[in-house]
């Protein structure tokens, strides 16, 4: 507890718990506001024949929610990959975990209470982004329930969980962050690769999380689909979370 | 006028208070920090004159670990 307390103190004293919301919200505002307004861009600047017309296309709401999920999946992912590279392997690097693990700390709690901060810190981000968001559509394009919009959080909430588990999971593989972070993003970019080249063997694979979201917010109900890949995910973050235990333990008997 | 009139400002607004708060907390923890990757007084025109990438570049890249 004292580490986990110790985490959270050190990301609220070098403003990650001000500046990730913050971003998070500027992401997933940023292409509902500009998708609404492209007609009025498109004009101002210019350049296009007179009498030129465009067809905006209409958007739906839930069309404008996988915007929003969009920009974090992209640009969101990066950022939490790269507040949590150094998370432990910076602390390898500088000796700070040595001095904390000469205490009588266990390895499974030093790992759980990094995990448990970032795993916070991003769904507090993902939350409060996605509030945004949610706040735009209903101005700009149309009503989305709350328990749409509690379950589209929920379900994604998971995607990330596992991003920070692997994360994590690399952070005990490597020393360098800047390695970390590039493993961490490789994989995920495989595994999507994988998911598109094996679509029918691979149904419940993380990456699909996104379009069971889609499917559920149109349909209304939640695709049986969705619950198979967020159990699929879930255990996936456990089992690497106990890995990257297993290994830091094995690295730092060794040492 | 006719322009800032035209403006909806329940879009824009929450917009620019958000970019303010992340802009504000960037050049106190600039001032704040003895040392910086990089030199300190780049830092300074990339928070002010860099628009949101800005104050988050100087977050992700620019504090040295301490």
């Amino acid at each position: 507890m004292t580490l986990f307390k110790k985490e959270m103190v050190e990301n609220w004293r070098n403003k990650k718990w001000v500046w990730v919301p913050l971003v998070f919200i500027l992401l997933a505002v940023m292409d509902p506001i500009s998708n609404y307004y492209m007609a009025d861009i498109l004009g101002a600047v210019g350049g296009l024949p007179d009498g030129a017309v465009f067809e905006m296309p209409d958007f739906t709401p839930p069309e404008v929610v996988m915007m929003s999920l969009g920009q974090l999946s992209s640009l969101g992912v990066l950022i939490i990959v790269l507040i949590s590279m150094g998370t432990i392997s910076g602390e390898i690097k500088n000796g700070v975990s040595e001095l904390i693990l000469v205490k009588p700390i266990s390895y499974t709690n030093y790992i759980t209470a990094k995990w448990t901060a970032l795993m916070l810190l991003s769904w507090g981000a993902l939350i409060i982004g996605m509030l945004g968001s949610w706040y735009y559509i209903n101005i700009l394009y149309g009503e989305i329930s709350i328990a749409d919009f509690l379950s589209t959080v929920f379900f994604y909430g998971l995607w990330l969980t596992f991003i920070v588990s692997l994360s994590i999971f690399f952070n005990t593989i490597s020393k360098t962050p800047g390695l970390v972070a590039f493993l961490t993003i490789l994989t995920i970019m495989v595994m999507s690769a994988l998911t598109k080249v094996f679509q029918h063997l691979l149904e419940w694979s993380p990456n699909n999380l996104s379009s069971y979201i889609m499917q559920m917010l149109i349909e209304g109900n939640i695709p049986s689909n969705l619950t198979g890949t967020a159990l699929t995910t879930v255990g996936l973050s456990i089992l690497l979370l106990i890995f990257s235990i297993v290994i830091f333990r094995k690295r730092e008997i060794a040492n | 006028m006719e322009i800032l009139e035209s403006i909806n400002w329940a879009v824009i607004a929450p917009l620019i208070f958000i970019q303010g708060i992340l802009l504000i907390f960037a050049i106190i923890d600039w001032a704040k920090a003895e040392d910086t990757n990089g030199p300190k007084w780049l830092w300074f025109f990339v928070i002010i004159f860099v628009n949101i990438i800005g104050p988050v570049a100087y977050f992700l890249f620019g504090r040295k670990r301490s």
